[in-house]
């Protein structure tokens, strides 16, 4: 899968997503102030929703190209 | 008398069920990452499913079980102490004196201590822990983005709630045969049905007091 595969694209795309959101996440566990659950759920949740969100799309795109 | 710092900070401490959630969040992390390096991998069945398990069951996976640890780490008195303006209620749970409520039921353990603002403060109802959780999040609004009240100036949004009190209460000997209680027929009616507050004046209404926690006297706990 070449750079140029839009599938390979996404799923990168989508993979950076969560890791980013994940390491939001992870921060977020290491505080238990109020804040640290608002920013946990407003941008580590965006984030993975996010990512997650990608790839089913990019399964759905790709199951809607005819071989 | 200078007040002492509430206790609760060296209780801020990481739980178990954190320490789960860290280590599956950093396995998740190392999984993507490869799925990002090496993205052809997943032209083959089997990293297909891997494909899937790592970036959808896992981040899922991950997400809810934050969601829940944070869930449950919001009901500690830690949790609800940690905003500077609580410092003050936090203190008020060391008064030494029976005839304060929320102080003795803190001290001799008729609440858990660990979980003592929660305890009392939600309602035991369907969505009770929701809108608790709705309330919260207008504490937080108002800490960074508002102006937080004095400590002494904080009042709950609505009357405290008595069901908070007869969730323990009711049905305990002291409660049902209390002399007050059960002097008129119709204040026992009343106190069940929330018409009449448990706090109402000339109740047990010494509660958190913060306006005169400077004359207070107050309990160490021996550790």
């Amino acid at each position: 899968m070449s750079n140029a595969d839009p599938l390979g694209k996404r799923l990168q795309l989508a993979g950076i997503l969560l890791i980013i959101g994940l390491v939001v996440e992870a921060f977020c566990l290491l505080s238990a102030k109020p804040i640290a659950f608002i920013i946990f759920v407003a941008v580590g949740g965006l984030l993975i929703f996010s990512g997650v969100t990608l790839y089913l799309f990019s399964l759905i795109s790709l199951s809607a190209i005819p071989d | 008398m200078r007040l002492e710092p509430p206790m609760f900070a060296a209780k801020l401490s990481i739980l178990p069920a954190t320490t789960l959630t860290a280590i599956l969040v950093l396995v998740t992390v190392a999984l993507v990452a490869v799925v990002v390096v090496r993205p052809g991998m997943v032209k083959t069945p089997g990293g297909k499913i891997l494909a899937f398990i790592v970036l959808f069951l896992l981040p899922v996976l991950c997400g809810a079980m934050g969601v829940s640890t944070d869930m449950e780490r919001s009901t500690t008195t830690a949790f609800c102490l940690s905003c500077h303006t609580m410092e003050s209620w936090g203190q008020s749970l060391h008064i030494d004196d029976p005839n304060h409520i929320p102080a003795a039921h803190f001290q001799n353990h008729r609440v858990p201590p660990e979980t003592a603002c929660y305890t009392c403060h939600t309602d035991y109802a369907m969505f009770g822990t929701l809108k608790v959780k709705i309330g919260g999040l207008r504490h937080v609004y108002v800490y960074y983005f508002g102006t937080p009240p004095a400590p002494e100036n904080i009042k709950l949004y609505q009357q405290f709630n008595n069901d908070n009190c007869l969730h323990c209460h009711l049905g305990a000997r002291s409660f049902e045969e209390g002399a007050t209680h059960t002097a008129d027929p119709a204040t026992m009616i009343a106190i069940k049905s929330n018409k009449l507050s448990c706090l109402s004046s000339g109740c047990h209404d010494v509660i958190h007091d913060i306006a005169h926690l400077k004359e207070a006297k107050f309990w160490k706990e021996s550790n």
